[in-house]
């Protein structure tokens, strides 16, 4: 029994340590002179006009660089040829070719229902007048997922082969994962301006590393006897990787390539904040000038093509799984060549003749009745009556007791108590480790004179991952118990997760209005499925015969869920909170666009006034944030892992 | 690393000679091979060495045409020392002569070729490729050296009749049931046509009652195929039913060699005594084994039975005669004679 229990598993500090902390550490403020706020504004070391200088200089100078002429220009310059042909090619394509092509292959791989309502999917993006913008964010995620998986999978292929590649690149890609995908576009903003080319380039760097973990993955997966099997007959090192490696690995691979294409929809989305354009440009103008309606229609295009092209990523990875040249039911391929010369020749014939537009007649906008509703929600919702009831009501109590006073403690406390406290988290959380590079990164922080707005956004962050922890661990519980709510919630969790980011903002504004209080909402929203999926799984997965080990003790179902269920699901349940502080970072960032304020907004601003420095600033600040809340959030999970036998 | 006197006892004959074979697994090997010369238990040396001694000085040949098992519990070296043999695995000192020809020293082209043209080798998972169907992995080997589609097709649907797969060579490896699967894994072994068969505990992972058909197969497979194999196992009596010989290792060293009779009759020490415990001593002594010197003068009654004679077809006789049964050579010159008293000996040893 007691191998079995968790209490073994090293040492955890209890939670009561943290509230004795704050009531010291409170005293402690009370004891410092007068006068000692947020951190001093005179130790600002001043890297945004730094930033800002460098940049003037190379935006001045780059005409004489070696590394511009031949290197930057020449591959900005076929990126873009690159995009406009792509655009170029699919705007020539009439729209009735695109609706039934895109249904029949959706139908070939998805079945009847999935080729319907792929083609309704596409009447959508023509019907509503979003037509060109669909299209321009389609080839900007095209062009930069075929670069990233043209990069990708040679680098992954390269980490396969050789440890000291694979050492090397894990930390990197690990940090490039918990950045917000914010961030991304800040230095590339600061070498290649504001266009098209700088956010894919941003793109194809943010959706890069799950092509490269995945491919690496996969094919260091391949079971030793296969590739013994594969050496025993004599394989070149290159067949090996042809025959035996690669088409093993292509499951995984293709599992990479869908995480990808999540990925870099999501920011070429948000990148539309430095001149990506296409549907993202849409949402973020209509938002901007209080449009509702609009952004609705354009976020759900973006939602649209997002499931689109995730359920059709993901049948390729079942595809994948059943062994190279399988081919399912469907036409046979001599009609698929007949469809395609035939769709071909509709397109030229439509081309041609110039039948290329979309009859006015059939248009439609659901935006005044959105607009309609919001004035409506607005009028009604705010509150219910005189009762303390509605939307303001909770967003005034949310503030009051949740983000005020905590913002205010961390932001005009004396900051000395504030990097103590976060020193003494770190060690509370994971240990001594982590105690110096907490404090180090919350100082340079103060040093880059983002003190207030880093602590803004924390305060935001803590109130989010609470309240989606205080949501999401119950609900997980409970789906782990009931079979029925596990498969209800499923495709309701897949949803919100394949939703960029961006399109959160959009329905939490029409309640909400502008203000923190949206950005925490739609935080919540967009970060609550890691825990309610891992708090689900981590107790599914403990061990059958030590549960019915537990019941015939006659253990109570409470009792069952907190002395082995909850413990032994500890570690998946963390990693779940930790995957959760991560996205909830990321979308506080993020609604910076609706009033959120903090170091998101200030970063907004930088991109907006082409104020790189400010920009800069904002970035490094969030990257800091990101580390340590991420470093902090895993080594708590560490700490519950229960301890390896020796022999491995 | 091998003293000469031991190499002048290699005969270049042999399809397969290991000479002084060691594998060491970890950083400080000398000191390692130091310990285990000394006799320092594994435990031991791991502790002051962090080394794992997996095969210690291991040497022996195989003859050709011969089934030449490996038997050992398991983490004894036996597995790594099949992939010594093949260098799927390079030993830390030793030699292995593959036709004579040193397989150490060998540059990987030349290693390449002998992989696609002299050894096979079959796996305890089966080591089959998942995303190929059977026809595919059964041509693996005739397709990485170079042969065209059609010839590697005809070869291997052959080689699935061969094994009795008629019928399944479009199917994928995980339709198949695990002993379909190691026919699989034979079929492609075999397909290259190699002189040496390395199996690494191939039956293992199957049903008794699979492995029993299987390992009838293989028996009658041999008596066509006349391949030097090399077969490694942990089941004793597996060992005792294929091999021509049989080699017993314990932790990383090669106890005994001998054919299973002899290992039987006169185990080397009380570890290999402890195995054949429980063999049916019957069917694996013969007469020769167990007779004693007859002087001729003294004459004896009754039918004689040839040396090679197994004790179970004897054993009625002798039970019910009660008395000493003459034993003759092939020629038919008497050479020894079968006494109740030391056969018993023999049968029911303690």
């Amino acid at each position: 029994m007691t191998s079995l229990a968790p209490q073994s598993v090293g040492w955890r500090r209890p939670l009561g340590y943290l509230g004795l902390a704050v009531v010291l550490l409170g005293g402690l403020a009370w004891l410092l002179p007068e006068g000692i706020g947020a951190f001093p504004q005179e130790w600002d070391v001043g890297l945004g006009p730094a930033v800002n200088e460098i940049q003037q200089w190379w935006i001045s100078n780059r005409r004489d660089l070696g590394v511009y002429l031949y290197f930057f220009d020449p591959l900005s310059g076929s990126i873009d040829w690159l995009l406009r042909a792509l655009e170029n090619l699919l705007m020539a394509i009439p729209w009735y070719v695109h609706v039934v092509g895109v249904g029949m292959v959706f139908g070939r791989w998805l079945g009847r229902a999935g080729g319907l309502a792929a083609g309704a999917g596409m009447v959508y993006f023509v019907a509503l007048g979003l037509w060109e913008q669909s299209v321009q964010t389609f080839a900007l995620m095209t062009v930069g997922v075929a670069l990233a998986v043209a990069i990708g999978v040679p680098v992954g292929i390269l980490a396969a082969r050789s440890d000291r590649v694979h050492r090397g690149l894990r930390p990197v890609l690990d940090s490039m994962q918990t950045l917000p995908a914010f961030v991304y576009l800040i230095p590339v903003l600061l070498f290649f301006g504001v266009a098209r080319v700088p956010s894919l380039i941003a793109t194809v760097i943010y959706a890069l590393p799950p092509v490269i973990r995945l491919t690496n993955l996969g094919i260091r997966q391949v079971p030793t006897e296969s590739l013994e099997a594969g050496l025993m007959f004599g394989s070149t090192s290159g067949q090996l990787l042809r025959k035996v490696q690669l088409p093993q690995a292509v499951p995984s691979i293709l599992a990479g390539v869908n995480q990808t294409i999540m990925m870099a929809l999501s920011i070429v989305v948000i990148a539309a904040m430095i001149g990506a354009g296409g549907l993202g440009q849409e949402v973020l103008l209509a938002l901007r000038h209080q449009e509702v309606g609009r952004a609705v229609e354009a976020g759900m295009a973006i939602v649209l093509m997002a499931v689109m092209l995730d359920r059709f990523s993901h049948s390729l990875v079942g595809q994948g799984r059943m062994g190279g040249g399988h081919h399912g039911e469907g036409l046979p391929y001599r009609n698929w060549w007949i469809a395609g010369g035939v769709l071909a020749a509709v397109a030229i014939a439509g081309w041609t003749l110039g039948w290329t537009d979309y009859p006015t007649a059939l248009q439609f906008s659901y935006a005044a009745p959105i607009d309609g509703a919001v004035d409506w929600a607005r009028d009604n919702l705010y509150q219910l009556g005189n009762l303390p009831v509605g939307t303001g009501p909770f967003s005034d109590f949310l503030t009051t007791y949740g983000t005020r006073p905590m913002r205010l403690y961390l932001s005009e406390e004396a900051w000395p108590v504030v990097v103590l406290f976060f020193g003494f988290v770190a060690w509370w959380a994971s240990g001594k480790k982590l105690v110096l590079g907490s404090v180090v990164g919350t100082v340079v922080i103060g040093l880059l004179g983002m003190w207030t707005l880093t602590m803004d956004t924390l305060s935001q962050t803590v109130v989010a991952v609470l309240m989606a922890i205080v949501i999401g661990l119950p609900l997980g519980v409970a789906a782990s118990r009931r079979d029925w709510l596990e498969r209800g919630m499923r495709p309701v969790l897949d949803t919100l997760q394949t939703i960029p980011s961006f399109c959160f903002l959009v329905p939490v504004v029409i309640l909400f209005n502008v203000g923190r209080i949206p950005g925490i909402i739609a935080s919540v929203l967009y970060a609550i499925p890691p825990v309610i999926r891992l708090t689900n799984l981590g107790i599914r997965s403990v061990d059958k015969e030590i549960v019915e080990a537990s019941e015939s003790f006659g253990v109570t179902r409470r009792q069952k869920l907190w002395k082995i269920q909850l413990p032994l699901a500890m570690p998946t349940v963390l990693a779940g909170i930790n995957q959760t502080v991560m996205l909830v970072l990321a979308m506080v960032v993020i609604a910076g666009l609706v009033g959120g304020a903090g170091l998101g907004l200030e970063a907004v601003k930088g991109l907006a006034r082409s104020d790189t420095g400010l920009g800069f600033e904002a970035g490094a600040s969030i990257v800091i944030l990101a580390m340590i809340l991420d470093r902090i959030t895993q080594g708590w999970a560490a700490r519950f892992q229960p301890p390896s036998s020796e022999g491995d | 690393m091998i003293d000469s006197e031991r190499r002048s006892e290699i005969s270049s004959k042999a399809p397969i000679s290991a000479a002084g074979v060691w594998k060491v697994f970890g950083k400080r090997v000398a000191d390692a091979m130091e310990m285990a010369r000394d006799n320092v238990d594994q435990a031991s040396i791991l502790a002051g060495s962090g080394c794992v001694v997996a095969v210690q000085d291991a040497s022996f040949e195989v003859n050709r045409g011969e089934i030449f098992v490996v038997m050992g519990l398991s983490g004894s070296g036996k597995s790594t020392l099949i992939r010594c043999l093949s260098r799927l695995i390079d030993a830390t000192a030793g030699t292995v002569l593959i036709d004579g020809r040193n397989l150490g020293e060998m540059s990987d082209v030349e290693l390449r070729e002998i992989r696609r043209h002299t050894i096979s080798m079959v796996f305890q998972n089966y080591g089959l490729f998942p995303h190929r169907r059977v026809i595919d992995n059964v041509a693996f080997g005739l397709e990485v050296r170079g042969a065209e589609k059609e010839d590697r097709y005809q070869t291997a649907m052959q080689m699935i009749e061969l094994v009795g797969l008629d019928g399944w060579a479009d199917k994928y490896p995980e339709q198949l049931s695990g002993g379909m699967k190691q026919r699989v894994g034979l079929a492609r072994a075999l397909a290259v046509d190699p002189e040496i068969l390395l199996f690494d505990e191939p039956f293992s992972a199957l049903d008794p009652l699979i492995r029993r058909d299987m390992q009838d197969e293989l028996l009658s497979l041999q008596e066509r195929l006349h391949c030097t194999m090399v077969f490694i196992t942990h089941d004793f009596s597996e060992a005792l039913k294929l091999g021509d010989r049989i080699a017993i290792m314990r932790s990383g060293a090669i106890v005994q060699v001998g054919t299973p009779e002899e290992i039987v009759a006169h185990p080397a020490d009380d570890y290999v005594r402890d195995f054949t415990l429980d063999v049916p001593r019957h069917k694996v002594l013969s007469a020769g084994t167990v007779m004693a010197q007859a002087s001729s003068d003294v004459v004896l009654e009754g039918e004689p039975v040839v040396v090679s004679a197994r004790l179970e077809t004897i054993l009625p006789r002798l039970l019910t005669e009660g008395r000493p049964i003459p034993v003759v050579d092939a020629d038919g010159v008497r050479c020894g004679v079968l006494e109740p008293a030391l056969v018993s000996q023999y049968l029911w040893p303690r």
